[in-house]
């Protein structure tokens, strides 16, 4: 190892420390994903929806020889955009050590096709929205990895395309530094089998995360959103219509491993037909992180008998002085809203439109406000 | 031309008997008030006319224009020319005011024909002002985070918007300040109209003495026991509800 001119002895000791470290956590998180068994029901983050037969089914999928396939574009980057290569050990080694929600084999999996995707090293404010696609009618497993420069606003968005018969199986890094302001927004469209795992590390900025998901058969979210900073301010929104028999696995952690930080997050679903929608989320503070502002709320609008809701909130604090709430609701329409709109002679399938489009569009109100 | 509530009865369903026979006559071009304590049922009056879901009409008829108000759902008696400013406007998250009111404009428009998007922001922004609402409430979500008198001036306004033959006004004054009061009531007095009436449900004079009464009627445990005329709202105001006590 070469270590820099004028390094004193305990830096560079420090440095070695380091660096032995990385390598015995890199070789723990093989283990890991040895050791790793794919999903079942007995596995507490896979339980409901029957998410494990698309778990297996994806599982299946990644150990055949299926190779990783689809079209990636990225638009108004600059040159802050580089494709990603499997020779990128830096940004393979980022996504080893990513934490997922269940998912270690999967992610295991996910490392064996490393190798496409894109990095957004972003050094300057954006114009405009930088425009990532991803697009696949067979698999595709590509990585994406942001990194904000202190100080700098960026607005990133993410589409994934399946056209019907793709899946694609995503894994997001998103590093913001000290007083950088991230908007990144995820759109997976018309995929028979989505899964995204995102790890969010906040060092002091703003990042104010959208998902919203159309028109997918089975779509499964792991989204791990770290504070490492005071002042770190993390928003996570979602809103979702889901119908026929789509299926939305969605599981959040809000870690805050110092005080004196916030975040946020409000998933909102309107379930119809048969269609389910899992939340499990979870906020966790640590034991010396004081002055935690932490909430947590997920709100589903059910309109069909036949629709199905799990939501299992939930809170871990292990420190004092935190200001931190989790709630859940689940219902169908508002009657009293539904009342107004028709007694003002809107017809009563308008309305219903109305309110359950209201419902979802009061996220993306706060969303874009934040 | 007139609204005719005849030996209306009406329960919460499967719950009390709030309205005991109540009748009423209100023809087109008159305003009438009701007055009457708390719990006596007026708000319920309301939205049984207006067809709630919360109440099963258990008796009676009610007529507006000829035309059998009870058979008609929740929107039609709207279009039929109904309409009630709630004693509670509702906030309806994510939907816009400007969106809230041109789907109700256009559920009016004949077949085929759309609501002109340009005439329609000119006069939803004449009535705001006329009301002294800032026309950035166009854009944000119905009553969501109002004041209690801003949701009480937004529902004057699409009173305004929609231009009702009969309009039922629930305590609109109640959570309005001074200023509003007047701006709200000579909005209303521009469109008195020989084609349009109002039904006032107040617990006070002062709107009534903006807002004359033609008819003034006393509601008590779901009946009508007094129609009188502007005096009945004098002595209510000296002497409260006592003389109610004989009708135990
Ligand atoms: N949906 C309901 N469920 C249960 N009780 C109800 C319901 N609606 C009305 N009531 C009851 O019916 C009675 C009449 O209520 P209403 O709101 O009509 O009174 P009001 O005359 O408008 O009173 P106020 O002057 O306080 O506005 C009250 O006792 C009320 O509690
Ligand atoms: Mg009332």
């Amino acid at each position: 190892m070469d270590f820099p001119q004028n390094m004193s002895m305990e830096e560079a000791f420090a440095l070695a420390e380091a660096e032995a470290k990385l390598k015995q956590v890199l070789k723990e998180s093989t283990v890991r994903f040895e050791n790793a068994v794919i999903p079942n029901r007995l596995n507490e983050d896979w339980r409901f929806g029957r998410p494990h037969k698309h778990a297996v089914a994806l599982a299946e999928l990644l150990q055949s020889d299926t190779p990783s396939q689809g079209e990636a574009t990225v638009q108004h980057a600059g040159d802050a955009a580089v494709p990603v290569t499997s020779e990128d050990d830096d940004l393979r080694q980022t996504e080893m050590l990513m934490p997922t929600i269940g998912s270690d084999a999967l992610l295991g999996m996910h490392l064996k096709r490393f190798g496409s995707g894109y990095a957004l090293y972003i050094e300057e404010d954006t114009k405009e929205p930088i425009l990532l696609t991803y697009k696949t009618d067979t698999l595709y497993t590509p990585s994406t990895f942001i990194m904000l420069a202190p100080g700098v606003k960026a607005h990133v968005i993410e589409q994934h395309y399946g056209n019907e018969k793709g899946t694609i199986f995503a894994t997001r890094n998103i590093q913001v530094a000290e007083g950088a302001e991230l908007k990144v927004e995820l759109q997976p469209y018309g995929c028979a089998r989505c899964m995204v795992i995102t790890n969010i590390q906040n060092m002091g900025g703003k990042v104010v995360h959208y998902t919203h998901h159309f028109a997918c058969d089975w779509a499964r979210e792991e989204t791990v959103a770290e504070i490492y900073t005071p002042g770190a301010d993390n928003q996570l929104f979602s809103a979702n219509n889901l119908i026929c028999n789509q299926v939305l696995d969605q599981h959040t952690r809000q870690i805050h491993h110092v005080g004196g930080a916030t975040s946020n997050l409000l998933y909102k679903n309107v379930v119809d037909d048969t269609a389910t929608g899992i939340f499990a989320g979870n906020i966790y503070v640590a034991p010396c992180a004081h002055n935690t502002d932490a909430y947590q709320s997920n709100r589903n609008m059910l309109l069909s008998e036949k629709a199905t809701i799990h939501s299992l909130p939930g809170l871990e604090i292990l420190a004092d002085k935190v200001r931190c709430s989790h709630g859940s609701a689940s219902a169908p329409m508002d009657e009293e809203q539904l009342f107004y709109l028709l007694s003002r002679g809107i017809p009563r399938d308008e309305a219903l439109a109305l309110v359950s489009h209201g419902f979802l569009q009061d996220v993306v109100d706060k969303f874009e406000r934040s | 031309m007139s609204l005719i509530i005849k030996d209306l009865s009406a329960r919460v369903k499967d719950g009390a008997q709030i309205l005991n026979g109540i009748n009423l006559e209100i023809p087109k071009g008159e305003v009438h008030a009701i007055m009457g304590p708390n719990g006596s049922g007026k708000s319920t009056l309301s939205k049984v006319l207006c067809g709630h879901p919360d109440y099963e009409v258990t008796g009676g008829s009610a007529e507006l224009d000829g035309q059998d108000l009870l058979a008609m759902s929740v929107d039609e008696r709207s279009r039929a020319g109904l309409f009630l400013a709630f004693q509670y406007p509702v906030e309806v998250p994510g939907v816009t005011n400007a969106n809230f009111m041109r789907a109700a404009l256009q559920a009016r428009m004949p077949k085929g024909e759309t609501v002109d998007a340009v005439d329609f922001y000119k006069t939803m922004r004449n009535k705001m002002a006329a009301l002294g609402m800032d026309t950035k409430f166009t854009a944000r979500a119905v009553n969501e985070g109002f004041s209690g008198g801003e949701k009480k001036r937004n529902d004057i306004l699409q009173m305004m918007m929609l231009e009702p033959s009969y309009a039922i006004l629930d305590e609109t004054d109640s959570g309005l300040d001074v200023d509003a009061l007047r701006i709200v009531s000579d909005g209303v007095n521009a469109m008195r109209a020989p084609f349009r009436s109002f039904l006032v449900i107040t617990h006070y004079k002062r709107l009534l003495d903006y807002i004359k009464p033609d008819v003034v009627h006393v509601l008590y445990k779901g009946r009508i026991v007094r129609t009188a005329g502007y005096e009945m709202v004098e002595h209510i105001e000296k002497n409260g509800f006592d003389f109610l006590k004989s009708e135990e």
